[in-house]
């Protein structure tokens, strides 16, 4: 069952199904995955934002700065007008109100904060070294106390990677080591946080000299991002149940055809041929396939046909002269009879067993031909005298009625068996002498072609109708029952005369006309001209040989 | 008793008709479907054998044509041919029965003897008539249980008479069924056969309607 061609399909179905769905579901699933990313890098960013912004406020304007370095942050607030104004009243209130909460900010040994320029002395960007804002406001504080699952927070570095502040959310962080560009333009880097991939952080390099990273924690995203994992999944799955029932389905009803086929064959048998398989759609495979099969059932049920009726016509022939047997015996046996009676049922049962002898001759020959032995001699010799030897043979039945046999051939050569040769041309006189009228005539010539060599038997007969004529060459077939029946012919002659030329590669054709008479043409492959002339020069030397 | 014989085969005709005449049937041939169903259909035989494989015209097409002109004769098909379908389709087309060739004379002989003793109505093979018993069997006639020697026209005559019990039994019927096609039908040839009866069997067994023909009362 499980190697069934639907079983296979249907497995085959549901990997490639399940391939597909796979890649698919694992291709949205890590863009989504990918699109959250960003929306969190987005928000973190923000935050970076904010926090600059707040940080701004705090910070002691650069001496003799250039103004680049104020403006640059701004352009940040502009990017994010509502980040901006909530942070900015945010900071307002923090710069205001809260300021005694410092105790916290211990990492920041310089306070106030050390302002240094380049070490060149060239004029250029600010650097802070040190520096410290100060206590962070608490309401800035309390931003960055969310629940574990979606912890905020930020940690800035300066220039030379000394922690400036950081909030009391962010854990420890070591210092990331960023080259910023020569040019002192500011680079941003997103991460997750080494060695914890459930944090994401963003790292603001360079700005005023400062690195910012603000980080979270994404477990919240992250267990969002399974929860939408798992509805996928599950969608998948569903999907996944469907296309394989949907596939079984189709492939029982592909398979449903090959099933009616496979019915039909198998309820085709010796006894009943007839049966043939449903054909609805010629243009399909399937439809293809059940015409062939047709056609092959149509030649079986004919090539059986003819076998049956062929051993059908065999043993009604030879049940015939079984049934004289019989009978005469049976009778003779039946009372005393005189001698006189005896005799002449011992003659008929002779006649009658003598008829069953040459029947299965004939029958045996036929099956030798039909089995392909025919052991056929391959010998070269002339048609001419072979001819003569046949019609000499049936001058006896000739003159009972007065038929005139017109002989005169010319040297023919071929190559074959002579005493099958010479079968078939006894059969077609005794033939033209048996069905012709009384007084008439038979002719027998001989032509050649350029690679055939042709004899033809003419008689004066009456004929043989057109749709007749194509089936004397069928076994048993007789045109004239009664005639024949009275000849003691079984209606095998000419179909041996057909296997017996057929097998020495030639071919037999009749024509006829009903009143006028029939022609019968063998035409048998000729032999090769030197062959011959130097198979006569031999015998001609032969018989030079024998007359010294 | 008289049979038509319709069969191809010169030797098997002239076998089966001799056998049948020595059984005391009148014997008709055919050697053809043709001249087979004319005869058929001139004479009231009392069955016809009719052989399948025939030319010019074939057993069936004989038989169909037989029973399309309502002649109800029993037929026994002889054949070659032993299919299933065969014997089907002969006895499906109104055959009686079916006998395959080669076949034994004395089963034939039987056959025909059932054939007829059907169609007549009469199934038993042996009929009693007060004291007078026809074995159609063996073909004997004993009067008190002694055995009788008849030839066969007497005694194919008697039964033929006891068959029709009841009936009257014209002379020109006489003439049909027990006498074949060549036998000179002299006019007191049946008178002879009734007096030699009568002689053997018993003077009151069968009465003598003048001008008109013969019974036997039931």
């Amino acid at each position: 069952m499980f190697k069934s061609l639907r079983w296979r399909l249907q497995v085959w179905h549901a990997i490639v199904l399940l391939i597909v769905l796979t890649s698919f579901g694992g291709i949205v699933h890590s863009l989504h995955w990918q699109t959250r990313l960003q929306q969190v890098d987005a928000e973190l960013d923000r935050t970076a934002g904010v926090v600059m912004s707040q940080l701004r406020r705090l910070l002691p304007r650069p001496p003799g700065g250039r103004p680049g370095g104020g403006r640059r942050p701004r352009r940040t607030d502009e990017a994010n007008p509502e980040a901006d104004t909530g942070a900015r009243s945010d900071a307002n209130t923090a710069a205001t109100t809260s300021r005694p909460d410092s105790s916290r900010n211990e990492p920041n040994p310089a306070n106030p904060a050390a302002l240094s320029s380049d070490q060149s002395g060239r004029p250029g960007p600010p650097r802070y070294d040190r520096f410290d804002p100060g206590p962070l406001p608490e309401e800035f504080q309390q931003l960055f106390h969310g629940d574990e699952e979606s912890r905020l927070y930020f940690v800035i570095w300066g220039g030379n990677g000394d922690l400036l502040q950081k909030s009391d959310s962010a854990p420890e962080i070591s210092y990331p080591n960023l080259h910023v560009g020569r040019e002192g333009l500011p680079i941003r880097l997103v991460r997750s946080r080494p060695g914890d991939q459930a944090y994401r952080e963003v790292i603001h390099a360079g700005m005023f000299d400062m690195n910012i990273l603000v980080g979270r924690s994404l477990e919240k995203d992250l267990a969002a991002h399974h929860r939408s994992g798992l509805l996928l999944a599950g969608a998948g799955l569903v999907i996944l149940a469907a296309g394989v029932l949907g596939g079984g389905w189709l492939s029982s009803r592909a398979i449903l055809p090959i099933a009616e086929m496979t019915a039909t064959a198998e309820s085709i048998s010796a006894l009943d041929l007839s049966k043939r398989i449903n054909v609805k759609e010629t243009d399909s495979e399937l439809g293809k396939l059940a015409t062939v099969l047709n056609q092959t059932f149509d030649r079986l049920q004919s090539a059986f046909e003819r076998q049956s009726q062929f051993t059908a016509d065999a043993s009604h022939e030879l049940r015939t002269p079984l049934s004289v047997i019989s009978t005469h015996t049976e009778l003779a046996l039946s009372r005393p009879r005189s001698n006189e009676d005896y005799r002449g049922a011992i003659e008929t049962c002779r006649r009658a067993s003598q008829r069953m002898k040459s029947l299965i001759d004939s029958l045996l020959l036929l099956a030798r031909f039909d089995s392909g032995t025919p052991s056929l001699k391959q010998d070269l010799f002339d048609l001419k005298p072979l001819l003569e030897d046949c019609a000499e043979l049936v001058d006896q039945l000739a003159a009972e009625r007065r038929i005139r046999i017109e002989c005169d051939p010319d040297s023919c050569y071929v190559r074959g068996d002579w005493d099958r040769i010479s079968q078939v041309v006894t059969n077609l006189l005794t033939n033209a002498i048996r069905y012709n009228i009384e007084g008439g005539r038979v002719c027998v010539t001989t032509r050649t072609e350029a690679e055939t060599a042709i004899l033809s038997v003419t008689d004066t007969g009456v004929g043989i109708a057109a749709d007749q004529l194509s089936r004397i060459f069928d076994r048993f077939y007789q045109v004239d029952k009664a005639r024949s029946r009275a000849e003691g012919s079984s209606g095998l002659g000419l179909s041996i005369c057909k296997t017996i030329v057929e097998a020495h590669g030639g071919t037999i054709v009749a024509t006829s006309k009903v009143g006028v008479g029939t022609t019968l043409e063998v035409r048998l492959p000729r032999a090769i001209e030197s062959v011959t002339t130097a198979g006569t020069k031999s015998n001609e030397i032969d018989k030079e040989l024998l007359l010294k | 008793m008289r049979v038509l014989v319709v069969e191809d085969e010169p030797d098997v005709i002239r076998a089966v008709a001799m056998y049948l005449r020595e059984e005391g049937y009148s014997v008709d041939t055919a050697d053809n479907g043709e001249d087979g169903l004319f005869k058929g259909v001139t004479w009231d035989y009392d069955a016809i054998l009719l052989d399948v494989m025939l030319p010019r015209r074939d057993g069936w097409s004989v038989l169909s044509e037989l029973r399309r002109q309502n002649k109800t004769t029993p037929v026994l098909m002889l054949t070659a041919r032993d299919t299933v379908k065969d014997r089907v389709r002969g006895l499906d087309t109104g055959a009686d029965d079916y006998l395959i060739k080669p076949f034994e004379l004395s089963e034939l002989a039987a056959r025909l003897r059932a054939l007829i003793r059907r169609s007549a109505g009469k199934s038993q093979p042996i009929i009693e008539i007060g004291n007078v018993t026809i074995d159609m069997t063996s073909r004997t006639v004993s009067v008190d249980g002694t055995a009788v020697a008849l030839t066969a026209k007497e005694y194919c005559l008697l039964e033929f008479l006891a068959i029709h019990r009841g009936e009257l039994v014209t002379r020109t019927k006489i003439y049909d069924h027990l006498f074949d096609e060549y036998d000179a039908s002299l006019s007191n040839l049946v008178d002879v056969y009734v007096s030699n009866i009568r002689r053997k069997v018993g003077r009151e067994l069968i009465t003598t309607r003048r001008g008109m023909g013969y019974i036997i009362d039931s």
